[in-house]
């Protein structure tokens, strides 16, 4: 009985639906059959030189290194539902799939954990593979422009009188800031800006092109170490004179420098100005006209020289 | 031939498109083109000649301080891009140099690269910036730059798609150029003198590095040498006679100041990922160090008509060590759940001595041997939980925690006095919470809203987050042609003490929409309000001298209102089958806090403070373009913009206002 249960099998079988094929790789040159918009320009891009190796496996290479598998959207004739679109991706679909390749550069050491990334601003939504605006690092529009169509009121800081010159096209966002995600600042306390990028030693990122701030001084002018640049200065653009938090400088020097509290490296609060500095002489209505190394002074501790 | 020309003229009106301000940008393109073939490459090139002009009535020295164009011609931008065809040229794959505003243009720039495929890669990257800035309400009108900053970095990278790979770079900024800065001579109560400053400083930085790539794991390792003079040199071309108060008069001046720092460093880096969980650490030291000398004389007459001859000499070094390191964890224990950690740990130590001689009337009166340090251990820690309930629906909650220990010591020893020296040392803690969500409550409307709360228990100044708050919150609607957007940002500091106060409460507001109705017509417009108001105790001597010196002034307080309104426009569109045509308009006013002009006071100091507790102003540019194909090949463009900068009232009787027109006339080739 056993037995004769035995011949039933391949009929069992038989009745059973076929395993479905797994996904195949088919090549890049099957794409441009129907992407042939794509593909004309393609050599241009920086992806090509997956292809142009011709040593990589075929889930790394060409379009299908960052598609998947084609197979199936051949079969279908196309459909988004059958390729791996990145319109239809996640974003953290989309991270993956790029970081598959990406990962090794060590600006993107920080990228899982960027503020960008958790507001599931990803690759995509600043970079366009295909139809990229800048001949470099495949921007989907001029870096000034991509940042400004999500950080409006930044843009309206760098179009004050006063400003870095970003719009002009000779400093850049990325100068200062790192979009993939920066490491830990840990030039001041918490509540510092995101995404700066700091200078080698962890320095503020300012410090990169006004290197002559930098010193090390003799008599370093506490609140530039301890509190940063941004304790007087508005760094993407300000209404005010070099960047200045106020307008006049005296209010700014004296809003620290009155001698209240327990502020200041001595606990005894910042020293005010001494009895011979009237503040209704013009004279002394000027701080810096006087204490022109107000950053740093090698030779004079109130930095006068 | 003709039908890859044609593809290639695709290129020049996205040129002409891509530039929103007068000043015109390059290699900016959004329509594929395909340049021409050479041989086994694909050649894309464009130049753009042209004539820039500008005329400044008012503030001619804030003008060029805020833009500085002026006239001449320009090679205002080009762009040339080689490609190897197949991927596997014999030298190189890929050339592209983009420039901008090259021949006098304050702004100039030039990026290259070549590379060939898995070989090398090299970027050149050189920026110019003609800086001017007169500082007029910073210091009274005398001080002034009209420097040159220069920028270049190299990159070059070996075996750039390899596992293991070699990375060397050199990086150096220069600024040199005329400047006005001042001297105060013959005692800290005396004049204050013009000085003319010849600025030379250069700063080199030489950078060799290795990446190695394991699997899934990355370890970078960077050293670093870095270079900085400065050669900056402060002489008197003339007599100075001071203000007409002070009888002082300064008839010789000249200072050597030659400084010379260097900054060895390191940098290690390891990261690496797995399913559930991402790592990234990282190391650096750099061990900073200058040292100076510095020889200065001054010949004149002191206030008290004594004639002063003044000779001060002084040597020294500073030292700068930092080590710092971080260390993050980012674990997803599930597939809706991710908690990151970051620990960073940063000392520096900032060490400097200087011997002070100084000559009067070639007598030896003083000398003075001084030594600071300045100490500071930070220690961050950040934890953050984000849980992603659905797609459309994540929230997050994080706690950072901050230590700060700073220790300083001053002290000076001079003959015949003992020695003083003060040491100090405290340390600051920082607890902060925040928390926000992320919402889609339809498709493609995006909702986040997120606040922080900040406690501070020893800020380091008045003006230190002390006890804060903010609030940040931003709404996207987002289609294929068109974005909506809103954001608003309040962030609140109150540093309050017994004898002084301090608070700060900003408030922005932004709204933005963008279109994108054909590749040819596009609308941007935004508009930004910036709300600031600071208020903050004050302590200074003001007034007649009594008993030898003015009396102090506590029942003052600083005062900023600052109310900015922002507006931006931009639109794209073609005005006929062969013109182009952009129109933009930006526009930045303060209103400050309402004031339509200065009221009198009771008191001088009260005025004082009133007429610099605002500061209203109007900053406008609007701007056209207009780009005509001529040929195939040849497009003809014409930039206009306005620069309008007026002042409601000035600041200390200084009044800054300008008006300027800029523009320029070019001819755009592209082949």
């Amino acid at each position: 009985m056993k037995w004769t249960a035995l011949l039933f099998l391949p009929l069992l079988l038989h009745g059973q639906t076929a395993p479905k094929p797994a996904n195949q790789y088919l090549g890049s040159e099957v794409c441009k059959t129907c992407h042939a918009d794509v593909w004309l320009n393609f050599h241009r891009n920086p992806h090509y030189k997956s292809i142009a190796s011709g040593k990589e496996e075929p889930a790394k290479t060409g379009c299908e290194g960052c598609h998947g598998p084609g197979g199936d959207h051949v079969a279908a004739r196309g459909g988004r539902a059958t390729i791996g679109a990145f319109s239809n991706f996640t974003a953290g679909q989309t991270l993956e799939a790029c970081l598959g390749c990406h990962s090794k550069d060590l600006s993107k050491a920080n990228i899982r954990r960027s503020p960008h990334t958790e507001a599931d601003v990803v690759c995509t939504d600043c970079h366009s593979i295909h139809k990229a605006a800048t001949p470099k690092f495949l921007l989907a529009k001029v870096q000034k422009d991509l940042c400004y169509s999500c950080h409006a009121s930044e843009r309206a800081q760098f179009e004050m009188p006063s400003k870095h010159r970003v719009n002009e096209g000779v400093v850049q966002c990325a100068d200062c800031h790192n979009p993939h995600g920066s490491s830990a600042t840990t030039s001041r306390m918490g509540g510092s800006s995101a995404m700066l990028q700091p200078a080698f030693d962890n320095e503020e990122p300012c410090l990169k092109c006004h290197v002559d701030k930098r010193g090390p001084f003799v008599f370093e002018h506490p609140s530039v170490r301890v509190e940063g640049c941004q304790a007087c200065h508005v760094p993407h653009g300000s209404m005010n004179a070099k960047l200045l938090r106020r307008p006049v400088v005296f209010t700014m020097c004296l809003e620290c420098h009155n001698g209240a509290g327990t502020f200041g490296r001595e606990n005894i609060g910042v020293f005010q100005t001494p009895s011979t500095h009237n503040l209704l002489d013009p004279k002394y209505q000027h701080c810096t006209l006087c204490h022109v190394r107000i950053h740093g002074s090698n030779s004079d501790p109130t930095f006068l020289r | 031939m003709r039908i890859r020309s044609g593809f290639a003229l695709l290129l020049v009106p996205a040129l002409a498109w891509g530039q929103d301000t007068v000043a015109p940008t390059t290699g900016e393109s959004t329509i594929p083109v395909r340049g021409e073939n050479t041989g086994d490459y694909n050649v894309v090139q464009s130049w753009e000649l042209g004539y820039r002009f500008a005329t400044v009535g008012g503030d001619d020295g804030k003008y060029r301080s805020d833009v500085n164009y002026g006239d001449g011609i320009r090679l205002l931008s080009s762009y040339l891009t080689v490609n190897s065809r197949d991927g596997r040229g014999r030298w190189f794959d890929e050339i592209t140099l983009t420039t901008q505003g090259l021949g006098n243009d304050p702004y100039e720039s030039a990026t290259f690269r070549i590379q060939k495929n898995r070989w090398y890669r090299y970027d050149l990257l050189w920026r110019s910036n003609d800086y001017f800035n007169p500082g007029l309400t910073v210091a009274d009108g005398e001080h002034l730059e009209d420097t040159t900053y220069r920028w270049q970095d190299h990159d070059l990278t070996l075996f750039p798609q390899n596992w293991f790979r070699i990375r060397a770079g050199y990086s150096r900024t220069t600024q040199d150029g005329p400047a006005l800065t001042t001297e105060q001579e013959f005692d800290p109560q005396g004049d204050v003198f013009p000085i003319f400053r010849d600025t030379r400083e250069e700063y080199n930085e030489y950078r060799l590095a290795a990446d190695i790539v394991l699997k899934t794991f990355r370890l970078s390792v960077l050293h670093r040498w870095e270079y900085f003079k400065d050669d900056t040199t402060d002489n008197l071309t003339a007599t100075e006679q001071g203000s007409p108060a002070d009888p002082s008069v300064l008839t010789g001046f000249n200072r050597a100041q030659p400084y010379r720092g260097r900054a060895p460093g390191w940098l290690v880096n390891l990261a690496g990922a797995r399913k559930w969980i991402a790592m990234n650490g990282r190391f650096t030291y750099a061990g900073g160090r200058g040292d100076f000398i510095q020889n200065e004389s001054a010949l004149g007459t002191d206030r008290f008509g004594n004639a002063q001859n003044v000779q001060a000499i002084v040597t020294g070094n500073g030292e700068r060590p930092v080590i710092s390191g971080d260390l993050n964890f980012t674990l997803f224990p599930a597939s809706k759940l991710s908690v990151t950690n970051n620990t960073s740990v940063s000392n520096t130590r900032m060490i400097g001595n200087n011997s002070y001689e100084q000559f009067n009337n070639a007598t030896f009166t003083s000398q003075t041997l001084n030594f600071q340090f300045l100490g500071l251990l930070l220690i961050n820690n950040s934890t953050d939980v984000r849980y992603r309930f659905s797609k459309k629906l994540d929230v997050f909650a994080g706690f950072r925690y901050s230590d700060r220990q700073i220790r300083s010591t001053e002290a000076a020893a001079v003959p015949s006095f003992a020695f003083r020296g003060i040491t100090a040392e405290q340390s600051n803690q920082l607890d902060a919470g925040v928390a926000g969500v992320t919402w889609m409550p339809i498709n493609d409307l995006l909702v986040h809203l997120e606040t922080e709360i900040g406690r501070n228990d020893h800020p380091f100044a008045p003006i230190s987050l002390g006890n804060y708050n903010v609030i940040r919150s931003r709404v996207r609607y987002r289609k294929k042609n068109y974005t909506l957007s809103g954001g608003y940002l309040e962030n609140y500091n109150n540093n309050s003490i017994l004898i002084t106060a301090y608070s700060s409460h900003s408030r922005t507001y932004t709204g933005s929409a963008s279109w994108n109705a054909k590749s040819w017509l596009s609308v941007d417009a935004s508009y930004s309000k910036l709300h600031l108001d600071t208020i903050g105790g004050l302590a200074f001597f003001a007034g007649s001298v009594v008993g030898g010196s003015p009396a102090l002034v506590t029942n003052q307080e600083s005062l900023y209102i600052s109310n900015i309104h922002a507006g931006n426009l931009g639109l794209r569109f073609p005005v006929t089958a062969r013109a182009d045509l952009y129109v933009g308009y930006n526009i930045t006013k303060d209103t400050g806090d309402g004031r339509a002009s200065l009221a009198q006071q009771a008191t001088p100091v009260g005025q004082l403070l009133y007429n610099v507790q605002t500061f209203p102003l109007t900053y406008q540019t609007p701007l056209i373009r207009l780009s005509v194909k001529l040929t195939a090949k040849l497009r003809y463009n014409l930039g206009y913009q306005y620069y309008g900068y007026h002042e409601d009232f000035g600041l200390l009787d200084v009044n800054q206002s300008y008006r300027a027109h800029t523009g320029y006339t070019s001819l755009l080739w592209s082949f």
